[in-house]
């Protein structure tokens, strides 16, 4: 049974910031579900299996992947915010 | 017997030694083109005819005047009485000035001893409870008038004839009540990086963080509270309104404003882990390369009336996001404003107000008062645009400019950084 799929965030060396495109089919090709391409900041987000942080890593043009951080504010009514 | 030591305490200075030759800057460094003649100077050495440029001290001491053309700085041995001959030797001249003697500044055992007895005299008071040495609470400095809330005071805002007209600033939070009356007739560009939701403000905290980076200068009812009146404001709805997000909806975020020219990227979001986010560093990188700054609260994690400090979360922690501390209206630290982190980028780097303030509020509320480091940044990024228009720096020197130009304060630099962002004044932007 194939593992669930985890939030992650793949950045991309300052060698293929022109090549964002390229990089984001190989992740695809990885079995990273592309959700977003950001060619301004050179990254990549989507959702991929627990295990694929090690090809998604070989991936040429990849310096970075991580797990995407969540952020929680407070509810409305909280005097700290 | 022992002599009673000398008082070196306070009192009046030796006078300033001068040369008895002038330091003449000119504005123009590039194209220096000098009439030395006519201000009856001869001999003169220009750095550039050195090898490596570097001027003999014998030379410096026997041309009439050197040039030291990198600088677009000359001294000149010429009297006061020669001053004005001087000025008009090539035009602009920015100043003349008597060049001073300086010296190794001296040892100063008493005062080293004088700090000493202070420190442990602060130490006493903060041990033994209050925040001054007299066991009580500092007075506020600033409170909200009728005109406009203690925040825009302190940060100078409000003496500030700077708008932030010109210049795009970008709100990632939870949207911006877009019917709110206090921005009727704004240019405002909103978008949605939350599935299914649209920019409209379904908790608060963006329509807050918005008025006081943004509100006009003269709200229809009520105090001012906002900083950068007339900057575009570019509303980008990364968390829920339920006030939660994650990574991919805040970097797409980050990757709009700066596709969209923001100078300016204010960022009231955090999660409390202590290791710089790899993405969000390369994101404030590439920002900061293409002339975006993101500013970004520190974090509430602190519970100082417990001894809890917290940390700089993410991504305030990253080198390439500048951080923000939340000040109180007696411009102390906030209670639960985060400390640096010893690591690279998890300082904190600079201090807004972050206590009690009054901002803009969905309707029907309409204005709300809250506190947070949080209310800290949108100060910090109100202010930012404030610096871009007056002197169109962008990323890492407009980061320069805002700690350079913040008011030190005597808390701890751990919390507050280079201390209080300030708004520029007349005559910030410079020649």
């Amino acid at each position: 049974m194939a593992l669930p799929l985890t939030p992650v965030s793949v950045t991309v060396d300052d060698g293929h910031l022109a090549q964002v495109e390229t990089v984001a089919q190989a992740l695809r090709d990885s079995g990273m579900e592309v959700e977003r391409v950001l060619g301004s900041v050179g990254v990549i987000t989507g959702r991929a299996p627990a295990d694929a942080r090690r090809s998604l890593l070989a991936v040429e043009g990849v310096t970075s992947v991580d797990g995407q951080l969540q952020v929680s504010l407070p509810p409305p009514d909280a005097p700290v915010q | 017997m022992i002599d009673p030591p000398t008082r070196r305490g306070p009192g009046p200075r030796p006078p300033v030694r001068t040369t008895g030759r002038q330091v003449v800057v000119f504005a123009d460094r590039d194209d220096l083109q000098v009439d030395w003649s006519a201000a009856g100077i001869t001999d003169v050495a220009d750095s550039r005819d050195f090898a490596a440029g570097r001027v003999p001290a014998q030379t410096l001491r026997e041309a009439g005047a050197t040039v030291f053309a990198r600088l677009g700085i000359a001294v000149v041995a010429a009297g006061p009485d020669q001053v004005g001959a001087l000025r008009a030797a090539a035009r602009p001249v920015l100043s003349v000035s008597p060049e001073l003697v300086h010296r190794v500044l001296p040892e100063d055992t008493a005062g080293y001893v004088r700090g000493y007895r202070d420190g442990v005299a602060d130490l006493a008071g903060r041990v033994l409870g209050g925040a001054g040495e007299d066991g009580t609470a500092a007075p506020p400095l600033f409170q909200d008038t009728a005109t406009a809330t203690w925040g825009v005071q302190a940060v100078r805002a409000t003496t500030s004839p700077y708008t932030g007209s010109g210049i795009r600033v970008a709100v990632l939070d939870t949207g911006l009540d877009l019917e709110h009356p206090d921005f009727a007739g704004r240019t405002i560009t909103a978008e949605s990086f939350v599935p299914g939701e649209t920019a409209q403000d379904g908790h608060g905290h963006g329509t807050h963080c918005v008025g006081t980076s943004c509100g006009p200068r003269t709200p229809p009812g009520g105090p001012r509270y906002g900083i950068a009146s007339e900057a575009e404001v570019y509303v980008g709805k990364v968390l829920g309104d339920e006030g939660s997000g994650d990574d991919g909806g805040i970097l797409a975020g980050i990757d709009w404003a700066v596709a969209n020219g923001c100078a300016v990227i204010s960022m009231s979001l955090g999660a409390d882990v202590a290791e710089a986010h790899p993405p969000y560093s390369a994101a404030g990188r590439r920002a900061l390369q293409q002339g975006s700054l993101i500013v970004a609260a520190a974090g509430n994690n602190a519970d100082r009336r417990s001894g809890e400090f917290g940390f700089v979360g993410a991504p305030a922690n990253s080198v390439e996001v500048l951080a923000v501390g939340a000040l109180d209206p007696a411009l102390t630290v906030a209670w639960f404003s985060a400390r640096s982190l010893p690591s690279p980028g998890g300082e904190v780097d600079v201090a807004a107000p972050g206590v009690d303030v009054l901002s803009t509020w969905p309707m029907p509320e309409r204005y709300n008062t809250i506190s947070g480091t949080s209310m800290a940044t949108p100060h910090v990024a109100g202010v930012a645009a404030l610096w871009a228009e007056a002197t169109g720096r962008r990323g890492y020197e407009l980061w320069a400019t805002l700690t350079q130009a913040a008011q030190r304060l005597g808390e701890p630099s751990v919390d507050v950084g280079s201390g209080l962002a300030l708004a520029p004044q007349e005559g910030a932007g410079g020649a």
